[in-house]
């Protein structure tokens, strides 16, 4: 599970509390290279002199300390054991101020679909949404949960969702208005007991035209 | 040891999520098939027991896999699931040097993780 | 399978477990074709070793064994000329499972949503794979499911759809030696019910969007 604490005494609790922070981890991003990302909370912060670290369930060494760009803390690294749980912890000027224990298969946030297409069959009366995801290649979370939102573009906030774990869904014409501007985009959860994690981000919409209606519907 | 006491699920689903591909990726290609000799383990208790053997416990012509990533992944998994399993205590710093020395993995070795692989397979199955 | 690692096999030996019921070894001799081979075997849960009681016979000759296993257990066997042992090997019969196939499919729909049932096989650590398909896909679509449970999202109901199943072993537990089952007969449904068979008019896509 995941619990947040403080590691030394030199800063009372009031102190402590100002500095949660949240990770997320993406597993062989880069080839068979792994990426752990970490941000505080609050967007404030000073984080001049504030520091990552994480401890424990690593490969050949015992902790590792993160890079920093901009207000985002990230490890890029082969060396993670994908098994048992990691401290993470936020140091400043050398010192624990936050430890969190935090477990890397658990916190996965999938890479973002792409390459969205939609084909109109008329024969069938349907509109084929096929995409793509780089994690039919990965070895480890292989097993995603996909969410695609459409909505008709007139109407703001009126977003249509269906789940699926395959990457071609048939969109069917009687649900959708004719002759009518579409958006569609789709995002991705680990769908697994082993890894778990959050959604991915939104991929790039794509938009479509449904067509008039002309002929009579096929049985 | 005795490994009765051990969560076999949670060993299967740490096995077939991450130390299998570790071990692939050790065969690199060589199928444990071609290997002419086999391994038999009765029981998980048993088959974990011969894991445990094998894995960390160095033998003629091929003493490093205690230092292999498939080896510190079982490792961490049977000190989580195994109550009282102490482990083997893998000096990180030694690990990598050794690893990096390795030239060649020995034939020897890929005998010995072919028949992990045979018992780990075993295991699966039966648990 | 083969001989000793590395060394150029004598004999060409497969080996196939139809479904923890019956095993059959088959050789193809490359030096010793003309010449009747006698295979002796021998199972881990077995106290001795027994010779071929039921050879498959080619041209006269013995070519393959079948025997009855029906455990996850080792098979031990030798394939001789008489004088000499031409060729020896152990291997798990797990490794070249071939599982049977699915029969009687049960289909339940709600909505656009379809769940294929059937009964599991009594063994562990198998893939049950459902494919399906419209009048107007050209490919099957697949899903895969660890119990012959899978259910389906996003079909459309007026539609006439082909189904069929068949069993996969895991790698992970069984090796990568052996063989998916063969296919269940395809089923037809539509509008939720049974069908002989998907007639109908076929458009290909028009244009993409």
């Amino acid at each position: 599970g995941e619990s947040g604490y403080a590691q030394n005494g030199d800063f009372d609790d009031a102190e402590l509390d100002d500095y949660p922070f949240s990770c997320y981890s993406q597993l062989e991003v880069d080839g068979s290279q792994h990426l752990l990302s970490c941000t505080f909370d609050d967007p404030d912060v000073n984080s001049t002199n504030l520091e990552f670290e994480i401890c424990g369930a690593l490969l050949d060494v015992k902790c590792l300390t993160f890079n920093k760009m901009q207000e985002m803390y990230f490890i890029r690294t082969k060396k993670f054991l994908l098994i048992g749980d990691s401290e993470i912890c936020a140091k400043l000027k050398g010192k624990k101020i936050t430890c969190r224990k935090m477990n890397v298969v658990k916190i996965v946030k999938p890479e973002a679909p792409f390459d969205i297409r939609v084909i109109y069959r008329e024969g069938a009366n349907d509109f084929l949404v096929t995409f793509n995801t780089s994690h039919l290649q990965k070895k480890y979370v292989k097993e995603l949960l996909h969410e695609v939102a459409y909505r008709q573009e007139k109407h703001e906030n009126d977003w249509m969702h269906v789940n699926l774990s395959s990457t071609k869904l048939a969109l069917l014409q009687r649900k959708l208005q004719p002759d009518a501007m579409y958006e569609i985009k789709i995002r991705s959860i680990p769908n697994h007991d082993y890894f778990e994690g959050f959604w991915s981000e939104w991929s790039p919409s794509f938009h479509f035209r449904t067509p008039e209606i002309t002929g009579r519907m096929d049985p | 040891y005795n490994f009765t006491d051990c969560d076999f699920e949670k060993i299967r689903k740490k096995y077939q999520e991450v130390i299998y591909q570790a071990l692939n990726k050790y065969m690199n290609g060589v199928k444990s098939t071609e290997f002419n000799n086999y391994i038999y383990c009765e029981d998980p208790p048993d088959c974990l027991a011969k894991i445990d053997l094998i894995t960390f416990y160095p033998t003629h012509g091929c003493t490093t896999l205690a230092k292999e990533i498939f080896a510190v992944r079982t490792n961490a998994t049977l000190t989580l699931q195994c109550p009282g399993y102490s482990g083997t205590q893998i000096n990180n710093t030694q690990a990598k040097k050794k690893r990096k020395k390795r030239q060649v993995t020995t034939n020897k070795c890929l005998e010995q993780v072919s028949h992990l692989m045979e018992l780990w397979r075993r295991f699966s199955r039966i648990s | 399978a083969s001989g000793d690692a590395g060394q150029e096999p004598v004999l060409q030996v497969r080996i196939i477990n139809f479904n923890f019921e019956t095993v059959q070894v088959t050789w193809s001799p490359r030096r010793y074709s003309g010449t009747n081979l006698t295979f002796v075997y021998k199972l881990s849960s077995a106290e001795a070793s027994r010779p071929c009681c039921n050879y498959i016979v080619h041209e006269g000759h013995t070519a393959g064994c079948l025997l009855e296993a029906r455990k996850d257990e080792i098979l031990c066997f030798s394939l001789g000329n008489g004088t000499d042992i031409l060729f020896r090997k152990c291997e798990w019969i797990s490794a070249y499972l071939k599982p049977s196939s699915p029969e009687q499919l049960s289909f339940r729909w709600h909505e656009d949503a379809v769940t294929v049932t059937c009964s599991d096989l009594p063994y562990k650590r198998l893939l049950y794979e459902i494919q399906y398909k419209s009048i107007f896909d050209t490919e099957w679509q697949s899903k895969e499911g660890e119990t012959c449970n899978v259910t389906m999202q996003g079909l459309d109901s007026e539609k006439c759809y082909f189904f069929r199943a068949r069993v996969k072993t895991l790698e992970s537990s069984y090796g990568s030696d052996t063989y998916p089952s063969d296919w269940s007969k395809v089923t037809h449904q539509q509008r939720g019910e049974l069908r002989d068979s998907c007639q109908g008019k076929k458009l290909f896509p028009k244009f993409i969007l």
